[in-house]
């Protein structure tokens, strides 16, 4: 019964998969053993980095082996730049009228560095076809490329290309292809090409959507830097990715991109701005729009004609670092006219009715500018998102999306129907109904904000109508003017220790 | 050479066409002896591709009352050769007569039967089944296209597609989402209001009931559930469903094409079958089968020996024992080449691939199937172009049934016609009296897979073997072991060859080091 052919029983498969499973186990902790000897001895050889080829091609994922690469390969190249310096002493002069033999003679040491560069992308690109996403692979790659002045940085692109052909949303690629494009000087116009291509093939790429949006500014800047772009190209944006968020509501990426269309695009990298300020008889509060731990850092100073008082020792009231007092004793000075300095900028301080002291206010403004030609693209998207909640009303994203476009197109117009949303989200997306009660509480809080400075005892007081039933109080930094906060008992309790310092709380 | 052959076998099948081969390779993979026999001097039979000159050849044979294959014509519409005095180049554009098209005959093949294959149809998932999938090569079809307002134009067939398109609105696009997306949820919810209001009415009614556009109602119709205005909703939900099915497996769009032409499946499963011991008889006629009433065996005398089997499974065609049986026209087929595609420069980038177009006549009671095929495919030169046409028969004559459709197709478009050829494929109406024992295939039907052909050939093997398995999966080499080893040995020889390699390494490396265990 010889030669007959017999398939193998998945008994026997599993136990051949187990002694192949051992011998790997017991290559593994060798090639470890040895080393790890020749490390402790010092031996930064060839033999060193073949055995560390070996473990890293199945798993390119020890970060030790790397290192031991690293050392392997700056040892080698300190030799070969030992020797290239060595021979260029030992050439004899006469020999340079043999240009040819001469060039020969300089290119071997840059030509063997050229081949240990080559030995060890080879690798991480082994290694990366075993693990598109090893951080190692990756940095090493890139450490790699650090070393060599003359690095193919075309070639790094064209790989690039590659593996998001494999995977358009490995987010390693994504970022690897930032860092080859900026070394590689690729005009941002191309990039975006690109970008646009891999969303054509798959929008459901968040890093695709955020090369984006790092591209676009770039290329399409705002004038007002109160847009993310111009309006042209955002227009152009908003269209498209409001045809991937129909295409497929469910998707995420889609809508997340189109929040930061809608979005005032400068305000990561503004500094705080002064949102109010008040000075009493005994001292003085201070609010920003935006968290400053460093507020002491800053110069800040009142100034009245040729008079200056340094205002310093602030102190945070709120763990959010937007409500300072200042710490020091300062009396007001007597003047008509006042201007409060922080940094570089400069607010005109008005004087309080009926009462002593000065203060600033200036209320949260929640939507840019916006151009007849933008307007009219807004409401074509408000309009096709309601018709879509016609056939689907109880689609998240559509109901958040068109909130947002009624507040972009008039906030005072659309505020009620906007939360009206919001409460709707708060059932169909119950998950996150902490989430739409907190943003309902900015909306309100924002509105009620911009209507104060008509309020009759502006700004000493600060009335919340009964009826608005807040979760919390979010911008509380901007009631730290008012003498007293009028709020409902039941939010009053529910905030507790949440509730936002008055001027008439702090012990001035 | 005739001497050598066995002279009892389980199986003789007779015709090398796809069901038969399936066939063939089912008894042959589980064991039993099968005489593959056919007449023909090639594989497959109404389901093989030709070479243009082999084409024009087999066209021009001499058809017996029982051919399958009937009612052939073919025309050129270029001269024989190019006159003198013209260079064939001129101004780059290539001017193509009878002659240059001849000098790549072997470039084309052309497919009496083309089909398209659902990604995850029955075709391809008994190719993987079966294993049998190593042998055949495979291009996945790049348009589905559909007409509209007397243009061809690209079907939006996945997400992304429907995301690129222009000519959808973004609320169009939504509701074809949506509805695609409840089609493909049909079924998971059985008490789900749609599907019970709408049982026993059309698909055209309940897609009329969900407020789709125009457009996206024949987007649907057309070429998704590729339904008529008569199909039950039951049977567009499942053809909707099928089509969703096989989405996203290997392309853009849910359909496979082989490459180098469908004439190569029937052979992909003749090679399993011999693997298995199959034995194979091309030009080689069965003369004459009678039955021995006592051993219950069937006699075959063929090329003067006699053979002995105990079952006998014959395609519809082949004498004797089509002999005498009336024919039927079953499909009407039309062959083109031209030097350009059909449709805008969009559907056919770099030269174009494989496209499919579902038509249907002015009434939209008659539906045919078209091929545009690509040098991409393998079945054509480069720089033509070949469109299979494919119709349910209603008469004698090809043309004619097509009509129709190629009026639509070619009159008001500036596609240059190269060479056009008709013919008929007929099945047979009725079973030939010396056919009591034998088993029938059926000629091929109208279909775009090769459901009915697989199913048609699992009911004879059912028949003929009924505890046995159809087509269970074929071992890889790796995984087959020679009698007398320990099979739990690992055996170096059945690792995939880079594993092998690096085991070696591997072991080498152990062993030049001292090991601390």
């Amino acid at each position: 019964m010889h030669g007959r052919v017999k398939v193998r029983t998945t008994e026997e498969e599993r136990e051949r998969k187990k002694k192949e499973q051992a011998l790997k186990v017991r290559a593994y902790r060798a090639a470890m053993g040895r080393i790890q000897k020749k490390r402790e001895a010092g031996e930064l050889d060839s033999e060193m980095l073949t055995l560390t080829v070996q473990i890293l091609q199945r798993n390119p994922d020890v970060s030790t082996l790397w290192n031991i690469r690293r050392e392997c390969v700056l040892d080698k190249l300190a030799k070969l730049k030992a020797e290239a310096a060595e021979k260029e002493a030992e050439t004899p002069k006469e020999e340079e009228n043999t240009e040819g033999a001469a060039e020969k003679n300089d290119s071997q040491p840059e030509d063997k560095s050229q081949a240990v560069f080559t030995t060890e992308l080879d690798l991480t690109e082994q290694c990366l076809m075993v693990n598109p996403k090893s951080y190692n692979a990756w940095h090493h790659r890139c450490w790699t490329l650090e070393q060599n002045p003359r690095a193919d940085w075309q070639r790094e692109l064209l790989l690039c290309n590659k593996y998001l052909k494999f995977d358009e949303r490995n987010f390693h690629t994504w970022d690897y292809r930032r860092y080859v494009t900026e070394k590689a000087a690729v005009p941002a116009a191309q990039e975006l090409d690109f970008c646009t291509e891999k969303i054509k093939v798959n929008f459901s790429n968040y890093s695709s959507w955020h090369h984006r949006s790092l591209l676009l500014p770039e290329l399409y800047p705002n004038e007002r830097r109160d847009r993310p772009m111009s309006e042209e190209k955002l227009q152009q944006e908003l269209d498209m990715v409001l045809t991937a968020a129909f295409t497929d509501p469910n998707d995420s990426s889609a809508w997340f991109y189109q929040r930061w269309l809608l979005g005032s695009g400068a305000e990561l990298d503004r500094v705080p701005k002064v949102a109010a300020f008040r000075l009493g008889a005994k001292g003085a509060v201070l609010a920003l729009d935006k968290p400053n731990p460093e507020l002491n850092k800053l110069p800040i100073e009142l100034v009245s004609g040729d008079e200056k008082w340094q205002l310093q020792n602030w102190q945070s009231v709120d763990s959010g670092k937007t409500a300072w007092k200042l710490q020091q004793a300062f009396d007001c000075p007597k003047t008509k006219s006042l201007t409060l300095k922080l940094a570089d900028q400069e607010v005109n301080l008005s004087p309080i009715p009926n009462s002593d002291g000065f203060y600033y206010f200036v209320p949260p403004h929640a939507v840019a500018s916006c151009s007849k030609e933008l307007l009219a693209e807004l409401q074509t998207q408000l309009q096709s998102c309601l018709d879509l909640l016609e056939y689907e009303p109880d689609s998240k994203w559509t109901l958040l999306t068109s909130a947002l476009l009624m507040r972009a197109i008039d906030v005072s117009a659309n505020h009620d129907q906007s939360l009206t949303h919001l409460t709707k989200l708060e059932k169909v997306d119950a998950l996150r109904e902490g989430y739409y009660k907190d943003l309902a509480a900015r909306w309100v809080l924002e509105s009620e904000l911009a209507k104060w400075p008509q309020a009759a005892d502006f700004p000493t007081k600060f009335e919340l109508a009964e009826e608005k039933s807040l979760a919390s109080l979010p911008l509380g930094q901007y009631l730290i003017i008012a003498d007293e906060l009028k709020v409902s008992p039941k939010l009053r309790e529910e905030l507790g220790e949440r509730l936002p310092k008055s001027f008439g709380d702090l012990e001035l | 050479m005739a001497d050598d052959l066995p002279e009892q076998f389980d199986l003789v099948v007779i015709g090398t066409g796809f069901t038969e081969s399936c066939i063939a390779a089912a008894a042959s993979r589980v064991g039993k002896s099968v005489l593959h026999i056919d007449s023909n001097e090639y594989y497959g039979d109404v389901w093989s591709s030709f070479s243009m000159d082999t084409y024009c050849a087999r066209i021009d044979r001499v058809v017996e009352p029982h051919s399958t294959l009937r009612n052939a014509s073919y025309t050129w519409h270029v001269a024989e050769t190019a006159p003198e005095t013209e260079s064939i180049e001129t101004q780059g554009d290539q001017r193509w007569t009878r002659d240059s098209v001849m000098a790549k005959s072997r470039r084309f093949s052309l497919d009496l039967c083309p089909r398209i294959l659902y990604a995850a149809g029955e075709l391809v998932q008994l190719l993987i089944k079966s294993n049998i999938c190593r042998y055949a090569e495979f291009r996945a079809v790049d348009h589905v296209c559909m007409r509209h307002n007397e243009e061809i134009v690209s079907v939006p067939c996945s997400r992304s597609d429907v995301f690129n398109t222009k000519s959808l609105t973004i609320v169009e696009k939504r509701l074809l989402m949506k509805f695609l997306t409840a089609c493909n949820d049909y079924g998971e919810d059985k008490c789900n209001e749609d599907s019970l209001e709408f049982r026993g009415r059309t698909f055209l009614e309940y897609l009329q009931a969900q407020r789709v556009t125009e457009k996206i109602s024949s987007c649907v119709m057309q070429a998704i559930a590729m339904c008529g205005p008569n199909t039950s909703f039951e049977e567009g939900m499942q053809r909707t469903q099928r089509f969703l099915g096989s989405l996203g497996r290997y392309g853009n769009t849910p359909f496979l094409f082989p490459m180098y032409g469908c004439g190569e499946l029937p052979q992909c499963f003749c090679r399993l079958c011999a693997v298995y011991g199959g034995i194979y008889c091309l030009k080689r006629a069965v003369d004459d089968i009678g039955l021995d009433a006592e051993t219950n065996e069937l006699v075959l005398s063929s090329a003067g020996k006699t053979l002995r089997a105990k079952n006998v499974v014959s395609a519809p065609g082949y004498s004797p024992v089509s002999k005498g049986v009336e024919m039927r026209p079953h499909i009407s087929r039309g062959l083109f080449v031209a030097s350009n595609p059909l449709g805008n420069e969009e559907l056919n980038k770099g030269g174009g691939g494989v496209n499919l177009l579902r038509l249907l006549d002015a009434d939209g009671q008659r539906e045919a199937i078209l091929i545009q095929l690509s040098h991409y495919s393998g079945a054509c030169p480069e720089g033509l172009y070949v469109f299979h046409l494919t119709t349910p028969a209603v008469s004698e004559d090809p043309a004619s049934d097509l009509s129709a459709f190629t009026s639509l197709l070619f009159d008001r478009s500036d596609v240059q016609l190269i060479f056009s050829s008709y013919f008929t494929i007929a099945s047979q109406s009725n079973k030939s009296a010396a056919a009591e024992h034998i088993h029938y295939t059926e000629a091929p039907t109208f279909e775009l897979d090769y459901d009915a052909a697989i199913s048609n050939a699992r009911q004879v093997f059912n028949k003929l073997y009924a505890d046995a398995e159809f087509l269970p999966r074929a071992p890889d080499p790796e995984e087959i072991v020679i009698d007398g080893e320990d099979p739990s040995a690992l055996n170096e020889n059945s690792l995939p060859e880079d594993l092998r390699a690096q085991l070696h390494d591997m072991q080498q490396a152990t062993q030049e080091m001292d090991i601390q265990e």
